[in-house]
Formats: C-alpha cells, structure tokens, sequence
C-alpha cells in the first residue's frame, strides 16, 4: 500500500513537472519562431514585409528538444556519478545545457537573418540581445523540469533506461506535443491576427505576418506573452497529461492480470479521448455553422 | 523522384525494377546474418526487427501531419512533421514497452503500441481544441466530401482559400493507429535486441548478466530510438511532406514504404546484432 501511494505521489509530481515544461517549450519556441510558424517569419521579408520577430528555427522542436533535455540529462547522470548531490548535478546539467541552447539561438538568428540581405531585412543586435536571453529562461524551465522528470521515473520508479535515454525519449515527445498543440495557437492567431477570426489564413495571404504593436514595432517578446495566455497552457495539459496517463496507468494497473490491466485502461483512455475529440467536433459544426453551402466549395 | 517532380496524387505505383532489387538486397542481407550467426536467438532477432520496422513504416502513414501549412490553418493535419511526430509517439510507446519488458514479449509490446496510441489520442485531441476553442475554426479535411468514418460532409466547413484544416475524426482515428503501430514495432525491436544483448554480453566481457543488464539496456534502448528514426524518415519521403491520413490518396504510396523499410531494417538489425556475434 506505501508503495502504490509513493508511486502515485511520484506520477502526479512527474505530471505536474511536465505541464510545466509543456508551456515553457511552446512559449520557448514562440518567442524564438521555432517550429513552422517560422516559415512565415522567414517569408515575410521575401514578400517585402521588414519585421523585427526573431527568427531562430534551429530545427524541428523535437529534435531540439530531444538534443536539449538529452544534454541536460546526460550532463546531469555524470555528475551524479561524480557523488554530486541529485538536485545540484539537475540544475548544473540543465544550466549547461541551455548555454548549448544560447548558442545556437544566436548563430541560428544571424544565420537566417542574414540569408534575407538580399531582400533588405537587417539584423537586429537589439533584438539578438533581448530575445536570446528570454528564450534561454524559458528554455532553462523547460529542460530542468523534463530532465527532474526524467530523474524521478528512473529513480523513484525503477524505469530501465538510464538518465540520458530518458531524455533524448521525453525531450522528443516533449517537442512533438508541444508544437501539435501550441504551433497553431501562435501561426494562425498571432501572426496572422489582422486575419478574420474563425477562418484559416487564405493561402495568398501567406508572408503578410502582423508586424505592428499597440506603440511601435512588434517583437517576439509580445508573441511570448500571447501564446502564453492559451497555445502555452493547453501544450503544458498536453504533455502533462501524456505524462501523467503512461506513468499512472502502469503503476497502478501493471500488476493487474499479469500486465494486461494497464493495457485495458489504456485502451479505455484512448476511447475516453475519441469521445471528446468527436464531441468538440461536433460542437464546431453545430455552433460555428458551415461556410458556405454544401455544393459550394468553401465559400 | 524529387517532390517537385512527382505526379500529383502519385498512387501506389511501384517501380519494379528498383522493388526488385530491394528485395534481393533484403534475402542477400538475411542470407549473409543467417550465414554468420545460424539459425537461434540472434536470427529469430532479425527477423522480428525487420517486423518491428514494418509496423513502424506502416504506422507513419497513418498519422495525420500537416506541416508548416497546418499551422496557420490552410492545411488538415497536425502542425509538424512527419518523422518527428511518428517519433514522439513511438518513443512515449517505447518507454512503455520497455517498462513491461519483463512481463513478456507479448504484454510488453502491446503495452508500448498503447503507449503510442495513448500520446496520439491525447495530442489529437488538444489539437482539436486548440482549433475550436483557441481559433474558432471547424475541422474539415481537403482531400475527401465525405469523413469515410463519421459521414460528416467536409466542403461546407472549408474556409475560403484553403485546404481544409483541424482534424476530421478520420485523421483522429488515423493518428491513434499511427501512434499503436509505431509503439508496438519500436517496443518489438527493443525487446528483440534485448534479448540478443543479454545473451551475448555476459560472455563476451566475462561478467555477470545482472552486471551487464544496464549496457544491454541503454544498447537495445539507443538501437531502437535509432532504427525508429530511420524508418520514419524513410517514409517521410516517401509521403513528401504532408498527408492528411488513411484516407488521403498519398496513403496508397506505402508498399513502396515497407520495401524500403525491410531492406533498411534488415540492415541496421544486422549492424545491430553482429556488434555481439563477431
């Protein structure tokens, strides 16, 4: 019994740990461009629309990430082979590891900044020198809490990958729940918000991004601050949920009907989840209405 | 064939010649492993990772992925790509497979195939969401009238100047049996190389099994994240860019994934296992 109740305390700290690096990722990613939206911040300047957004598409955020939390991990699993103390040797890995991140933010935003010379897009020092910094802390939250995560199933729950596995596993499902959930939320609604509302972007609106803030020019630290409002939170209850239903399923379930209770509880969720997919669905085309008649396409 | 070169709504159309080939490549890479190693654990190991590749293979194409256009709702699908998605899944799959390893092989790769599906169920269904709730866009797809699943007619719910966007219930659908498919074959080729590591290991650096538990562990673990890779991007190729899930026409183009995928697998599998058997 004491140890189911300390299997479902870890799970629930486990969850909770990567709601929160859930939201840092996307607003990590938004603020920095990464993930597809980037595409446009990269067109803009070839339709003739100059932007100060930063631009540092290092490569797909699971990859990314997987790199970032793989470091940390990794970085982390040596210093605690070196007798430093668990909580310590997490932070120090991390840290580490989010200087690869700053590293490669720069060289990535002068990098692609500058392939747009030719069509008059400036690098901006100021934007290099604000930004970096901003989705270096995001960064650092994201990694700390999947690699602290990482730490708690191989060693609280007895999970048989090592530390570094673990990371390079969680840090590319990080990035993937991250930029399915939160990479509309930032392309459709932000860059594109002088668009209609509840349609999406028409195709030959594509590189008209919104470059223009209540006083001056926009940048990505405005990008940050909406995204955290909804694509951040919603990427957090993604990856957090992801978490928390594997771990909880197999801790409590797996020794029921020699492994086979924590498959039928799955299944169960994935149903549950088919439900109320198809009920918001359903929701959309009742309560938003079609656009326009059935033998008309889309009009 | 380049995307830019290949035929719009390219079907399922092999080209013999190099299908042929692909598969004398896999019977002489099968060959030779069987030549070195015998029949036995090791060869049975091949034979259930180029199965484990299959499903994989197979299970991309499932997975509704719309790429940078999903992103801001001009495309169905989900807003990333193909290989990486697939990978996400896979892997949250992985990590539950390789948890229930010692239940057996069945239980443990049912379990990861769960696994995967569970994070696709999860994340499709945030994506979901976030349209409705977060953009105030229905779900249509742009490819079929009709959602072969649900029956819902699609056009109407398309806004104007673009493909469609979200994901219908049939993408949804999609993207769970990606997620099953994915799991299961990457927890099946961390169990088959598993079972080789702890049989080789102990006698090739004179140790104990339970000494040598952790390296046959991380090897099995870092082949399988390996081989899950290059079966993904293998198909990501051969979906070019974006697809919309089983019902899209790109869906026809697989079997010259799993080819490709076989001959690949069979590779790595014997790269894999000759790394303890020479």
């Amino acid at each position: 019994m004491e140890s189911i109740a300390f299997g479902i305390g870890i799970t629930a700290l486990a969850g909770a740990l990567a709601t929160v690096a859930g939201a840092a990722e996307n607003t990590e990613s938004d603020i920095g461009s990464q993930g597809d939206p980037n595409s446009q911040v990269q067109l803009a300047p070839q339709m003739g629309y100059l932007h100060r957004i930063f631009n540092k598409a290092i490569a797909g955020e699971p990859p990314a990430y997987g790199l970032w939390v793989c470091l940390g991990a990794g970085i982390a699993w040596a210093f605690m082979a070196m007798q430093i103390n668990p909580i310590l040797a997490l932070v120090l890995g991390s840290a580490l590891a989010v200087f690869i991140q700053g590293v490669y933010a720069t060289t990535a935003y002068l990098g692609r900044t500058a392939s747009l010379a030719k069509f008059g897009q400036p690098v901006f020092v100021d934007v290099l020198k604000s930004m970096t910094t901003v989705t270096m802390a995001h960064a650092f939250v994201a990694i700390f809490t999947t690699v602290t995560m990482c730490h708690l199933i191989n060693a609280a729950l007895g999970h048989p990958f090592p530390l570094p596995l673990l990371g390079l596993v969680w840090g590319i499902a990080l990035g993937a729940a991250g930029s399915a959930t939160g990479n509309p939320f930032y392309g459709k609604e932000r860059q594109y918000q002088s668009q209609k509302f509840g349609a999406g972007v028409p195709i030959a609106a594509s590189g008209n991004i919104v470059r223009y803030a209540e006083a001056g020019e926009r940048n990505s630290l405005d990008n940050g601050w909406f995204s955290a409002k909804l694509g951040g939170p919603a990427s957090g209850l993604c990856f957090g949920l992801i978490v928390f239903l594997e771990i909880w399923r197999t801790v409590l379930f797996e020794q029921v009907g020699a492994g086979w209770g924590a498959i039928i509880v799955g299944i169960i969720m994935i149903l549950i989840f088919a439900v109320i997919d198809r009920y918001i669905e359903v929701w959309a085309r009742k309560n938003y209405g079609p656009y326009g008649k059935p033998a008309e396409e889309g009009s | 064939m380049s995307a830019v070169g290949a035929k719009p709504q390219a079907g399922g159309a092999m080209d013999m010649p190099a299908t042929i080939a692909g598969i004398i490549l896999l019977l002489v890479i099968v060959g030779a492993t069987y030549f070195m190693v015998g029949p036995g654990l090791m060869f049975m190991a091949l034979i259930g990772i180029i199965i484990g590749g299959l499903a994989i293979a197979f299970g991309v194409h499932f997975v509704p992925v719309g790429g940078a256009p999903a992103a801001m709702g001009q495309a169905p699908g989900i807003a990333t790509g193909v290989a990486m998605l697939a990978a996400g899944a896979g892997l949250a799959g992985l990590f539950g497979g390789a948890w229930a390893a010692e239940q057996g092989l069945v239980v443990a790769v049912v379990t990861g195939a769960v696994g995967g599906g569970l994070m696709m169920a999860i994340t499709c269904m945030f994506v979901t969401f976030i349209y409705v709730f977060g953009m105030g866009i229905p779900c249509a797809s742009g490819k079929v009238a009709k959602d072969p699943i649900s029956g819902d007619t699609q056009a109407e719910f398309k806004s104007q100047g673009t493909e469609g966007h979200g994901l219908p219930f049939v993408s949804y659908v999609g993207g769970v049996i990606g997620g099953l498919l994915g799991g299961g074959g990457g927890t099946l080729i961390y169990i088959m190389l598993l079972d080789v590591y702890k049989e080789a290991l102990p006698g090739m650096m004179q140790a104990l099994p339970a000494q040598v538990l952790p390296i046959a562990v991380s090897l099995a673990g870092i082949f399988a994240i390996g081989m899950f890779l290059v079966n993904a991007v293998l198909t990501a190729y051969n979906i070019t860019g974006t697809i919309e899930g089983p019902h899209d026409p790109k869906f026809k183009r697989f079997p010259r994934a799993l080819v490709a995928s076989a001959v690949a697998s069979a590779l790595c599998g014997m790269v894999a296992i000759l790394i303890v058997a020479m």
